[in-house]
């Protein structure tokens, strides 16, 4: 095998140098003749016409210009007429129709497409990674701000804005609300309808609960929370229970108050002044059908028992009095019973629930926000970053497989167009 | 502006502004080019052809499609010369499977070279022998010739044309040469 390469290798160097020199000189009588066979090879190529020569050497000159009346000629002269246009308004006075020509079109494909990103990364891009987080702080409250923007002053970031729609809404019998940071106040599906209740009734028992979460420096916790207790007895609610801390490790606190439905207008509107807020949540719940049925058998047992005594006064032995007696008792403790219901009931829907929350001012701030500090800075960037990564990756993994599969597009042409050529060797 | 190659040859309103003839580098232009290897590119196209009337038409479209490219031109593809050889090959065997035949040589090239009386008739016997040979050749043996001995390449630039490895070159073109000192003797 070495001696082959050998061989070879002496052979190509003894052709080169036959081709170099001009002569065949080599030793070996192979490689001389393979010398002689180069020089033969090389000393009779064909040689082009003199006219042809000339003919493609003038062609060439002329940068091989088409025919006037072919594709290419057609395409060479609009490209001329083109560059032609191009110089005109590059003089002065062109920029113009420069502009209308060619600006209004890249401005015409350009804008839309800026746009298109810039949804994009509205949609996709900051909120992409906090937007599962319904516990997000900042963020929140520029969306409840924009939510109380109905009710109040615009555009800025005042206490009570946030819920000075609220009331209204929750005037809606049956509704169920749930203002997210991310979300305004959203009134969902009213309850099922059932009974002989129209929706708007006047009459309609509406049991109602809210939750208001503030954003209440350390500093201010106990007077807020002061605040929340007057705010309630001002109104002619009461606080059920409450537990305030005002610690800086996990200061805070909870309120459960019940407040008159027809005073909670003005409550929820005074308690969302006290502190800007975080979050808030309605839910609403028609309990007309269990009132009135507790109503008409109420009434139903008062009839019975009105019955029962005409019949004990008409009652002639004492056995058909006794077992009259034995029956107004049951009468009597089930009304007595619809009565406590009745009264609970009255209870749920004349007094709202509000169950308020004291949040620590900036201990809520993980995910982002409006604040001003370098923290916060990094970590809009950062968001901002996994925002666009995500974009972007969203973007590769449809344009890789893309381009993959264009690439081998790419190469099974090139190699079949290669062996098609080839084949004409064959 | 001033440009030797920037003619107007008044032919239509294209030529007006022809650009400069370059090949996309800046010390060599595109006329400078054809000059050099017109005569070769030729002599390989019609070696493949074997037909001087569709010679000298792959060689001006050889040409043509060479100056139309000449900016997609990347070093790394070799020289000047491989880059040309590779669009005047593909020409080539374009135009051969377009006829679908196997190209025959119409008219012997004329040599144009003065030879002696004495000398004629033993160079007009080797020469012939040679063409004899030369039909002992497949397809793919007779282009390795013809890029080597009238195209005048390199085995490395052959290797840029035939993207293969300069090794294989070497070796192939060994053993076609061999086969023809064979034939020659047959």
């Amino acid at each position: 095998m070495s001696d082959d390469t050998a061989t070879i290798e002496r052979d190509l160097a003894a052709v080169e140098t036959a081709l170099a020199s001009g002569a065949a000189t080599h030793e070996d009588p192979l490689a001389r003749e393979l010398q002689e066979l180069a020089l033969q090879l090389r000393a009779d190529p064909p040689r082009a016409e003199p006219s042809f020569a000339e003919e493609l050497h003038a062609r060439m000159e002329a940068g091989f210009p088409a025919a006037a009346d072919s594709p290419r000629g057609r395409a060479e002269a609009a490209r001329a007429r083109q560059q032609a246009a191009l110089k005109r308004l590059s003089a002065p006075g062109g920029g113009r129709g420069f502009a209308r020509r060619y600006l209004l079109p890249v401005a015409g494909v350009g804008v839309p497409l800026a746009l298109i990103v810039g949804l994009i990364f509205a949609v996709g891009g900051p909120s992409g990674p906090s937007g599962g987080d319904d516990d997000a702080g900042g963020g929140g409250v520029a969306a409840s701000d924009s939510a109380g923007d109905s009710g109040g002053g615009r555009g800025e970031r005042t206490q009570g804005q946030t819920l000075s729609a609220l009331p209204r809404e929750s005037a809606r019998a049956g509704d169920k609300a749930t203002a997210a940071p991310d979300t305004a106040v959203v009134p969902l599906e009213p309850v099922p309808r059932d009974g002989n209740f129209a929706p708007g009734q006047a009459n309609r028992k509406i049991e109602r609960s809210f939750s208001l979460e503030l954003d209440v420096p350390l500093d201010d916790m106990a007077r807020v929370a002061d605040q929340v207790t007057a705010v309630t007895n001002r109104h002619g609610g009461f606080v059920l229970n409450s537990s305030v801390n005002s610690g800086r490790e996990d200061g805070g606190g909870d309120f459960s108050l019940r407040i008159p439905s027809d005073r909670l207008r003005p409550a929820l509107r005074d308690l969302a002044e006290l502190a800007p807020v975080i979050r808030q949540s309605q839910e609403g719940r028609d309990v007309t059908r269990q009132h009135v049925t507790a109503k008409d058998r109420l009434q139903a047992a008062r009839a019975e028992r009105r019955s029962l005594l005409r019949r004990l006064e008409e009652a002639t032995t004492d056995q058909e009095a006794e077992a009259i007696r034995q029956q107004l008792d049951l009468v009597a403790g089930e009304i007595n019973g619809l009565r406590a219901q009745l009264r609970d009931l009255r209870l749920r829907t004349d007094y709202a629930v509000v169950n308020v929350s004291l949040l620590v001012a900036g201990g809520h701030d993980d995910n982002g926000g409006v604040g001003g500090s370098f923290d916060d800075a990094v970590d809009d960037a950062g968001g901002l970053l996994v925002g666009f990564a995500g974009v972007l990756i969203r973007v590769m993994a449809l344009a890789v497989p893309l381009a993959l599969i264009a690439l081998a597009a790419w190469l099974g042409t090139r190699g079949l167009r290669r062996r098609r050529r080839e084949s004409a060797l064959a | 502006m001033n440009s030797p190659y920037r003619r107007n040859k008044g032919v239509n309103e294209a030529l007006a502004e022809r650009m400069p003839v370059a090949t996309g580098t800046d010390t060599e232009t595109f006329a400078a080019l054809y000059e050099r290897t017109f005569p070769r590119v030729y002599a390989y196209v019609a070696s493949l052809l074997r037909d001087r009337s569709a010679a000298e038409d792959v060689t001006a479209q050889a040409f043509e499609r060479a100056y139309r490219r000449r900016a997609t031109y990347r070093k790394r593809r070799g020289s000047h010369e491989a880059w040309l050889f590779g669009i005047a090959r593909n020409a080539a065997l374009d135009e051969l499977r377009r006829r679908k035949r196997r190209a025959r040589l119409e008219a012997e090239p004329e040599d144009t070279g003065a030879l002696g009386a004495d000398d004629h008739a033993d160079l007009a016997l080797r020469r012939e022998a040679v063409r004899a040979a030369m039909t002992a050749l497949d397809g793919r043996e007779r282009d390795l010739i013809a890029l080597k001995f009238s195209a005048g390449l390199s085995n490395s630039e052959i290797a840029k044309v035939l993207e293969l490895s300069e090794t294989a070159v070497g070796t192939r073109l060994h053993r076609t040469l061999t086969k023809l000192r064979k034939a020659c003797h047959e």
